[in-house]
Order: C-alpha cells, then structure tokens, then sequence
C-alpha cells in the first residue's frame, strides 16, 4: 500500500504504452481492462483510506532537486480522494461507452495518458508536480477534440488549448514567487503543499497572489465571463472527450480553489468572496438563461455545466464545513450527471448525427428506455432530492446562506432556471408525437450503451439516499482544512468571518 | 602624450564605421571587411585597456578575437565562394531564403 | 408499532418498484392488482397506526443517517402523530380507492402499468412528506410529489398540452419551493437542526422578526404546492392529466400539502399571528376568487379544480386563523367529496369519450344515474349542505373567521360559499339533467364497470358521514395541535349557522330552478364579467406575455448577443490582434541579411540604453 499512489498515477501511462504494441481490434478491450484495474486500485485507496484521519495519507516523496524544494510529492486527504474514484470511474464508464473506429489505437492510449494527469492532478502536493500534471492534461484532450471531433473541431481544440494554457501562465508565476517567499520567510526553497499552508503571507502579496491563481483556476472552472471556449469544446468534441471533460477536467479549477486559494491566501479569499459570489451568481443565472435558448441538446448540457459549475464556486467560498463539503460533493455529482447526460446526447448523436432538439420529438415512444435513464439523470441535474445532486446543492446553498441571504437567493434562482431548460430540453426531444419520420425506427439502447449507463443511474440514486460515508470523510478534512484557515489568517476580519460562517445561530 | 582616451576613440571611431559598413554594404565581401574592422576596434580597445591596467588578460584576449576572426573569415570566404559559385552573386540581397 | 410504521411507509414503494419491472411490457393487470394489495396494507397499517396513536403512543423513528456535513446531522427520521396519521389514513384511503378505480379506467391505455408506478411512487412521496420528523424529510416528500405529479400530469405525453402542464406545474412549484428552501436554510442557521422538536422547542427564544420571515417563506413554499395565488394556474392546467390522478394528486393529497405545512409548524405559526393574518387574508382571497373562475367555465374537470383551489383557501383561512384541527378536519373532509366528484367527472369523461366540454352533455342522469347520485352527494357535501361532511368543517371555518373579529375574511367566504353552490349544482343541472344535447352529437354514454362504481360507495359514505366525526376528531388532533375555542354565545353561532345554510341552500335552489329552465341566455356571455372570468382573469395569458415569452427573448439575448457577440468576439479579437501582430511583425523576418543586422543594431541599442539608464530599486 506504501506505493499505491504513484501506481494509480502511473500505472494508466505505462499500461498505454504497452498499449502501443496491442493490435486494433483488441485495443478497447484493453483499453477497458486498464481502466478497469486503475478503479479497482482507487476502489482499494478508498477501502485503504483511514476515513477518521484528516491528514494526507499514503504519502510518497521523494525530493528531486533538493536544492529548489522540487520534490515528488503524492498524497490523498478527503478532498481529494474522491475526485480521484471519479476519474478513474469515469475513465471507465467512457471507454465501455465509447463507440468509435477511426484511429481507436490512438484514442484508448490518449485517453489512458489523460487518465494519469487526472488523477495526478489530484496527488499532486508539490506545486510544480502538480503545475506539471495541469499543463500536461490539456495535450490529450486537445489532441482528442482535434482528431476526432466533428465540424470546427481545430478551431476548438486551439482555443481551449490557448484559452487554458495562457490562463495557467500567470499561475506559474505565481507559483515561482510564492516559492521565492518561502525562502525568504524561512531560508529553504520548497515546493511543498503542506510546507506552504504554514507559510503566512502579508496581506498585500495575498491579494496578488490570489489574482494570479484566481485566473488560471476560473479559465478552468470556467467561470464567466472567461466560459467561452467551452461551448465550442463540447460542441465539437466527440463523446468520450466531452465526458471527461465535462465529468474530470473542470472539476480541476474547482479542486484548486479549495486546495490551493482558500488555505494559502485566507485573508485574500475573504477579501474577495463578495466578487468572487457575485460572479458565481452572473454564471449560475446567465448561463441557465443562454442554455434555455440552445437548439442543440450537447450545448444545453454544457451551458449547464457552467451554471452547476457557479454553485460549485458559491459552495467553497461559503468557508464553511457545509459549504466546503457541499460543493466537494457537488463536484462528484455533477461529474457523474453531466458525463451521463453528455453520453446521453452521444447515444442519440450515434443514431441520428444531430443534436438538434427539433430534431427531435416523440423519442419516448420510439426509445423508452433511454428516455426513462435521461429522465432519471434530469431530474439528479435539476437536483431532485433523494438523487445525488439534491445533495451538494442544498449543501452548497445551505453554506453560503451563512455568508449573504441575498446572493443565495438569486444563485438558488439556479434551481428554477435549471428545471426550466432541463424540461424543455426534455419536453422538446421526448415529448409529443413522432414527426420525424428518421426517428420512427430508432433503436433504443443496446447492451453497451446499458454498461456503460446503469453503474451511473445506480450511483445516482445510492448516492443520493446514502451520501453519508462520502459526505463524513470528505467533512472531516475539509473541517481541518477550515481550521488551519483559520489559525492562519491574518486579519482579524477574517477570524472573525470565518468564526462566524462556521456557527450556528446568531444574527440573521 | 596618446593617452587611454585617444585608443578608445579610435576604437569607437572604427566601430562606427564598421556598423555602419554592415549595415549598408550589401555586397558580401565588403560585409566581411566591416565585421573585420568591427572586430579589430574591439582588439584596439582590449589592447589598449589591458595596457593601461596592466592586466594581460585583455591582450589575450584580443589574441582569441584574432585567432577566431581569422578563422571566420576563413569558413566564411568558402561559404563565399561556394555561393557564388552557385548563384553566380555575391549580394546580400539574394541571400533570402529565410524569408518568414 | 415500528414495524407497522415501516410497512405503511414502504409497501407503496414496494409496489411502485415492482411495477417499474413491467414499464416496458404490455399491459398487465398483475401490476394494478400488486399495488392496490400493497396500497390497502399501507391502508391498513395506517389505521393500526392510528389505533395506537389514540392510545396515546407517538412513534418516533429514526431510520438511518443521510447528510452529515458541518455542523448538519441529518437522518431519515419519522413520526407517527395525532397529526401525521390523520394525513397518513386519508391519503392511504384516497390512493388506494384511487388505484382501484384506475383499474378500470385505464384498462385500454398502453400506459397501463407506468400508471401504477407512478402512483404508487406519489403514495410513496406523500407519505415521506407526512411522516417525516424533520423539515428536509418534508422536502424530500416535497420534490418527490412534485416529480410524480410532473409525471402524471404529462402521462400522456404525446399530447403537447400535456406535456407543457407538467413542465408548468414542475416549474411553478419550484419557484415557490426556492421560497421554501430560503425559510429551510434560515431554520438551519438559527437552530443548527431541522427536526421539529428542536426547531419548535427552541422557537420562543428567537427574534420575533426572523420567526417571521422564516414564516413567511415556509408558506410561499406551501403557496406553490397548494397552488394559491399567484402560483395557481398549474392546477387548473393540471387538468391534462388522467382523472384519477387528477382526483387523487390535484384534489385530495398532494395540494393539501401546503396546507399540512401550515399545520405541522403550528407551533411557529402560532407565534406570528400576522403571519397567520396574511395567510387568512390570501386563503379567503383564493377562496373567491377561484370560485368566481368556476361559475363561469365549461371544463368539466377545470370546474372542479378551481373549486379545489377555492376550497383550499378555505383550509388556509383555518390554518392561519390558528384553526389548525379545523383546517386539518376540512382537509380530510373534502379529500373525501372532492376526489369522489372528481373520480364521478373520470366516469363521464369515459362515457363521454373524454368529451369535457358541460355544454355538450346534458341529460346524463338516465344513461348513469349512479354515477350522478354520487356527484350529487359530493356536491352537497361541497356545498356544506347538513348533514353532509363539508357542512361541519366548512361551517366551523366560516365560524372561526367571525369569531376572530375577521369580518372581511368571513364575508369573503359567505360569498365563496354561494359561488361554491352555484357552480357545483351548475354543473350538475347542466351534466346530469335538462336537454339531451349529447345524442345530436352522436355519443352514446353508459354507465361504467360496476366494481368501479362499488370502490366510489366509501368515499360516497365518507362524504355523507364524516362530518358526524367532529369531536372525536377535535379531540384526537388537539392533543398536538393547539386547540381553538369558540367565544361568541350560543346564540350567535346558531345564528350564523342558520344564515349560511339558508344562504347557500336558496343559491341552490335558484340554480336548480334556473338551469332547470334552460340556464342563462347567451347574452351574458358579452358582458365583461363574463369574459374576464372566462379568460381567468387573464392572468395566464399576462404570465404568457410578461415571464415566458421575455424570459426566453432575453436567454436569445444572453445567448447571441452577450455570449457570441460580446465575450467570446473579445476572447477571439485578443487572438486576432495577436495574430495580426504577428503578421505585421513578420516583415521584420525578411530574410536580408542587412535588415537582420539593422534589427540587431536596434535590440543591441535598447539593451545599451536599458543597460544605462534602468536601476532597479531606485
């Protein structure tokens, strides 16, 4: 078990490699039984985990250049550990879903690369590993929407990339001189996660610090107004990358808020909450509103990532155990909804090469099944409670109110919104009488689309009702976390707000 | 008395020529001239400081200067050649294949 | 008495599941059959239930943790009451009669066994509403009514309509459950729990303003669930869906959640009692107003939902008079007539091949006398006509807000209960009796299945009884709910007793009267009443014009003009500017050796000078 992270990381990128030497009929069959064993060691990490324990676990490190503190540092806390089931898990369920032939020798093996900095990223506790694994996740998947994507994919695929890209520039730099302010602070260079939460900053350099993380974080997320390039990576990108991406990949900026923003600039995140909420809030409405006018069903869903994604923000910056883990959670449900639904759209897509609503119509009669499963995810993406995605959304509303009544009330505004384009979307495509006659004969799911859907619906629905054992291990690092914030802080504003979010009662 | 100041005239004196004949010439030939005397107003100054200090680092170093300035000329004027054998000129002018 | 608990609770969901098995299959009476079973055992546990509540014994459970995260610990808790029983046997009653009568009514739908799923399912979520210790298990309850009544509503998807009711009636409930949520997440914050001990034990030592708030948002919550103004137009649009859910969700149960809300917070509620003012004042609003849109339409099914609406104003009057029993006692009541009248609209909606229109029948009464004895009695009970049911409970709610010193909100509902007789008997006179204008238009109504009209008898009896179940009643829920004493003489309440019964008998018999001789002249439709109430008040058509439609103009606007047009065209200008500068700049890279050195002469020239000139730290 000593070792066990650096086999998660690795062992997809090795397992891909030789992947290369596996011919192309038996390739996804690989493909799945590489990520298939990568669940299983995360399922193991998971039963391995001391859930009573805050703290990283299964550290690993090993220092390469001692004399910059550039080290290679892996380790999983509650926050994390989570995340990293949810990649390998959807790594999974998308290869048993996916549904291409061109060049699927390069696609298994792309996919497993990006597998490994996921789930790096989520490791990572050195800062210039995890800069690594950051930068080196967008290769595949511009390589992914670029080569199998449809239409303007390029265009796609570049602009994430630069969008991305230079979005993280600035984290760099921020990453260099917060580590040249450890050395001065303390006369050793290092890199580390856990060496930086001690370090206590002046508030000034707190604030620019912030900024310059905040940017690269955001692009991520992505928070409006820097959202753009993902309607079009999702518009173009074939399934399986849209899955990932929507399911993994943005929940990287959300992680990095709460891993990195919130516990190394205290007294900057509550400087900045109220901008930081407001812009939650504008996301979470706006884009609801610009999903409700999509014609196409894959841009209704990716819209909607966006303004799940602004609960997410609202959550974490609510600085309160509710809030924090709220959001955490809300990550995985969001990850597990909007990669279902987003291979929802694929299914349809598969059959009919569009993905426009009007399109559509009817489809409840023709395909019931699949309308029974897309109604089931729909409702988990409306957050349904007793569905996984009542749960950190309520978590996540329920912290913030803590904060500021009023911004929740608008961002809670989300729930209704939300039902209003999710049941349009429905209404338009499942709804009425089959007036195309292309969708008379569709056939409805076939057994490897059912592989690939019911571990979600089920997770769905289990989750839901008994999010408990997440919920308790995720609480208590976040808990720590919060403390640590709190010791650290420098203003006593920002004791005091966080003394305050973190109670019960009180004023209104 | 030639003092310090009148070497590293001079040595100013014949760089500026020199700049200006790389920038102006456009026959290669007379390019390797300018370069040359570029060079040389560099050596007039190590020589002259490395004088006037005492230190004979500066004169070995004009030595170095010397030793690779003939040696460039030497690549040089076969690259030259070679050329203008080829394209029958030697302009700078038709020396743009590295056009971006 | 945990067990009984549990089976009550969970056989709907048994039965729910099971049928999902056969969602896929043709049509299988197996499923019907399954979940009635399951919903009378329901039935049957709740009146056990019941049995031991009255001897005094409250069963609490908690079943198993669900969210913990914080200072949250939230478990799946229940409670069996004086207050949650009386909920649980109504609903358990009306479902199961419901179900069984669906037997019948569904037999030729291909939906058949998706129906029975969902309506165990909504059983399943009502009970959760019901028996739940704690304000976010009354949530979940909450959402999952809400889902299933999306569902039911649209259950004939195909039709466009209803298809558009459901997401309008999902829609509608979630702004007002927004509401709700905002009151639930200021209970959190101000209490550290949302289980109603603690959150009632703890509620005197609270600001009286924040008490408020948390008051008022609960109820917008229920505003939306019992479909009160301005939320109300889902209910009569609700309509879509299949007659007996719309008896069963849209009339007995699941509007009168609301109403149960008002109820379980009592002991909040009663601190505010301006809170409880504005409650009264709305409901008895709702109470007219719904019942003025009644008088005038021709839907049969719409008739009944806007009298429901009515009715619901009622119980909210109660409710927020600090009437909790009554309001509670008028809910089972006119669960009872309400889904009866309803189930009896569902057998002329069969006879008449799902023909709605009151004007096209007439005469009905020889084709389906049974049928329209019961209709009848549902209506007099409606009416609050002695000795039928909703005479008790109406009568007492009307006595209540006199009693108060609320005269306005009493003389609203005297009017209301006019309005109440003249359009139940209205729509009698004009379905059941007077001109056979059917037969021109080529239907030939019959009764329907005879088991069917055997599974209405109870609710027929219930309708005619229940009323007699007063203090029984008073006394079995007082001893949770606080009870509410009368202060006017005797004589005062025979008195109004008398007023409105001789009120509201004489509208009956001068509707009888004149629709008895052909109704009203077609004149009146011109008059501007007439229209306005026709259109609703317009209200839907200025919901149409004012929300939808600029909503959706202005998520085009978001979408082409602020997203494409404004943030990505500035995200792609800053990659064209950079692109054009590295065209402009590319010039520089002529590939002449010359340029190349006049270029470096410049780079040497601005390192010279920064060299020279820049001092850092200065």
């Amino acid at each position: 078990m000593e070792h066990i992270l650096s086999l998660i990381v690795f062992f997809p990128l090795i397992a891909g490699l030789f992947g290369l030497v596996v011919n192309k009929e038996n390739i996804k069959t690989f493909g799945i039984a590489v990520a298939l064993v990568e669940f299983i060691f995360s399922i193991i990490l998971w039963i391995g985990f001391d859930s009573t324990n805050a703290g990283y676990q299964f550290v690993q490190y090993v220092a390469l250049i001692p004399q910059f503190g550039v080290s290679y540092y892996l380790g999983v806390d509650g926050i994390s550990l989570f995340l990293v089931v949810l990649s390998t898990l959807m790594t999974l369920i998308s290869l048993v879903g996916l549904n291409i032939k061109k060049d699927i020798k390069n696609l298994v093996i792309t996919i497993l690369f990006l597998e490994m900095t996921l789930v790096g990223v989520f490791l990572s506790l050195d800062m210039i590993l995890f800069y690594i694994f950051w930068e080196l996740s967008l290769i595949p998947m511009l390589y992914i929407i670029g080569a199998w994507g449809s239409g303007q994919r390029v265009y796609a695929a570049i602009k994430f990339f630069l969008y991305t890209f230079a979005g993280s520039a600035l984290m760099l730099v921020g990453i260099l001189y917060l580590g040249y302010q450890y050395y001065l602070a303390t006369g050793t260079w290092s890199f580390a996660v856990p060496d930086w939460y001690l370090l206590v900053l002046p508030f000034n350099t707190q604030l620019w610090l912030f900024g310059a993380f905040f940017l690269a974080f955001a692009v991520k997320v992505p928070m409006f107004p820097f959202h753009t390039w993902l309607p079009y990576a999702h518009g173009q990108a074939p399934t399986i990358g849209s899955v990932l991406l929507a399911a993994v990949m943005l929940k990287m900026g959300t992680y990095a808020f709460i891993r990195f923003s919130l516990p190394f600039f205290p007294d900057a995140s509550v400087y900045f909450l109220y901008p930081v909420a407001i812009v939650a809030t504008i996301m979470v409405i706006y884009a609801a509103m610009v999903a409700y006018a999509q014609k196409d069903m894959k841009q209704v869903i990716a819209y909607s990532s966006i303004s799940h994604m602004g609960i997410i923000i609202l959550g974490t910056f609510a600085m309160n155990a509710e809030g924090l883990t709220g959001s955490i959670f809300l990550m995985l449900s969001h990850g597990i909804v909007s990669g279902a639904l987003f291979m929802l759209v694929g299914v349809i897509y598969d059959r009919r090469h569009t993905k426009l609503m009007s399109e559509f119509g009817g489809l409840a009669t023709v395909m019931p099944r699949y309308a029974a499963i897309f109604g089931v995810l729909m409702m988990a993406a409306v957050g349904l409670p007793l569905t996984i995605g009542f749960v950190g959304e309520f978590l996540s509303l329920l912290g913030f109110y803590r904060v500021s009544w009023i911004i929740t009330l608008f961002a809670g505004s989300g729930i209704i919104l939300g039902a209003v384009y999710m049941l349009t979307l429905f209404r338009k495509s499942f709804f009425g009488k089959v007036t195309n006659e292309k969708n008379k004969n569709l056939k409805d799911l076939d057994k490897r689309e059912f592989t690939a859907l019911i571990p979600l619906v089920a997770l769905v629905v289990i989750l839901g009702v008994y999010p408990k054992p997440i919920l308790s291990t995720i609480d208590l690092s976040v808990k720590k976390m919060i403390n640590l914030m709190e010791r650290k802080a420098l203003l006593p504003d920002t004791k005091e707000f966080l003394v305050k979010v973190n109670s019960i009662g009180g004023t209104k | 008395m030639i003092t310090l100041t009148h070497y590293l005239v001079l040595s100013g004196i014949l760089f500026s020529i020199g700049i200006v004949g790389v920038l102006r010439r456009k026959n290669l030939l007379m390019l390797f001239f300018s370069t040359e005397i570029l060079l040389n107003a560099v050596n007039i100054g190590f020589a002259a400081v490395s004088k006037y200090y005492g230190d004979l680092s500066g004169q070995i170093f004009s030595f170095f200067i010397i030793a690779i300035a003939a040696s460039e000329v030497a690549v040089g004027l076969g690259l030259l050649v070679l050329w203008y054998k080829r394209s029958g000129t030697i302009d700078l002018d038709s020396l743009q294949m590295m056009k971006g | 008495m945990e067990k009984y608990l549990y089976v009550a609770l969970f056989a709907p969901l048994v039965g729910s599941l099971f049928s999902l098995l056969f969602t896929a299959q043709k049509k299988n009476v197996i499923t019907a059959l399954v979940t009635s079973g399951l919903l009378l055992l329901s039935f049957v546990s709740s009146l056990s239930l019941m049995y031991a509540v009255h001897s005094d014994m409250i069963i609490h459970v908690k079943m198993m943790d669900w969210i913990s995260a914080g200072n949250l610990n939230l478990p799946f808790g229940f409670v069996v009451d004086n207050v949650s029983v009386v909920m649980m046997v109504t609903v358990t009653l009306v479902s199961s009669i419901v179900n069984i009568y669906s037997m019948g009514y569904m037999m030729h739908d291909k939906g058949y066994n998706r129906f029975f799923t969902y309506i165990s399912a909504f059983v399943f979520s009502m009970l959760i509403l019901v028996m739940s210790d704690n304000f976010i298990g009354l949530f979940i309850g909450w959402e999952g009514v809400g889902l299933c009544s999306y569902l039911l509503i649209g259950f004939w998807y195909e039709k466009d309509t209803a298809s558009w009711a459901g997401n309008e009636a999902f829609i509608m409930n979630r702004v007002a459950d927004l509401g709700m949520l905002m009151g639930l997440f200021l209970i959190y914050w101000q209490f550290g729990s949302f289980e109603y001990d603690v959150v009632f034990a703890h509620i005197g030592g609270i600001n009286p303003a924040v008490v408020t708030t948390i008051g008022l948002l609960l109820f917008i919550g229920a505003m939306g669930k019992s479909a009160q103004f301005p939320f109300h137009t889902w209910l009569a649009d609700a309509m879509e869906g299949p007659t007996p859910v719309s008896a069963l969700i849209h009339a007995a149960t699941m509007v009168t959640a609301g109403v149960y809300l008002i109820i379980r917070a009592s002991a909040l509620f009663s601190l505010v009692p301006e809170v409880g003012h504005v409650i009264a004042t709305l409901g008895a609003f709702v109470a007219v107003f719904a019942a003025s849109m009644a008088l005038v339409n021709r839907d049969l099914k719409r008739i009944i939902a806007y009298s429901t609406l009515s009715q619901l104003g009622y119980m909210f009057v109660a409710a927020g008079l600090g009437a909790y029993w009554i309001a509670l006692f008028h809910l089972m009541t006119h669960a009872f007539f309400k889904s009866l009248l309803f189930l009896g609209a569902g057998n002329i909606m069969h006879a008449m091949d799902d023909e709605l229109d009151i004007k096209k029948m007439g005469g009905l009464f020889n084709a389906m006398p049974y049928t329209a004895i019961l209709m009848a009695v549902a209506s007099v009970a409606l009416c609050g006509i002695y000795p039928f049911a909703g005479y008790f409970s109406k009568d007492m709610i009307l006595a209540a807000a006199f009693n108060g010193g609320n005269y306005y909100i009493w003389a609203a509902l005297f009017i209301g209960a006019g309005m109440t007789a003249f359009y139940s008997f209205r729509l009698i006179m004009m379905v059941f009796f007077g001109d056979k204008v059917y037969k021109k238009l080529g239907f030939h109504p019959h009764e329907t299945y005879p088991f069917v009209l055997w599974t209405l008898l109870p609710l027929g009896i219930l309708s005619t009884i229940a009323g007699f179940f007063e203090h029984p009643f008073e006394e079995f829920t007082t001893r949770l709910l606080s009870k509410y004493d009368f202060s006017f003489s005797h004589t005062t309440e025979i008195g109004l007793i008398f007023l409105t019964l001789t009120f509201v008998i004489l509208v009956v018999l001068a509707t009888i009267y004149k629709y008895g001789r052909g109704g009203f002249s077609k004149q009146i439709e011109t008059m501007p009443l007439y229209i306005l109430l026709k259109n609703q008040y317009f209200i839907p058509k200025i919901y149409e014009t004012m929300i939808f439609r600029p909503y959706y103009v202005l998520s085009r606007f978001a979408w082409k003009q602020i997203d494409v047009r404004i943030i990505d065209f500035t995200v792609d200008l800053i990659a064209k500017i950079l692109y054009l500068l590295g065209q402009r700049s590319r010039k520089m890279q002529s590939g002449n050796l010359s340029d190349m050195l006049r270029w470096m002469v410049v780079g040497i020239v601005v390192l010279l000078a920064l060299a020279i000139f820049y001092r850092p730290g200065m």
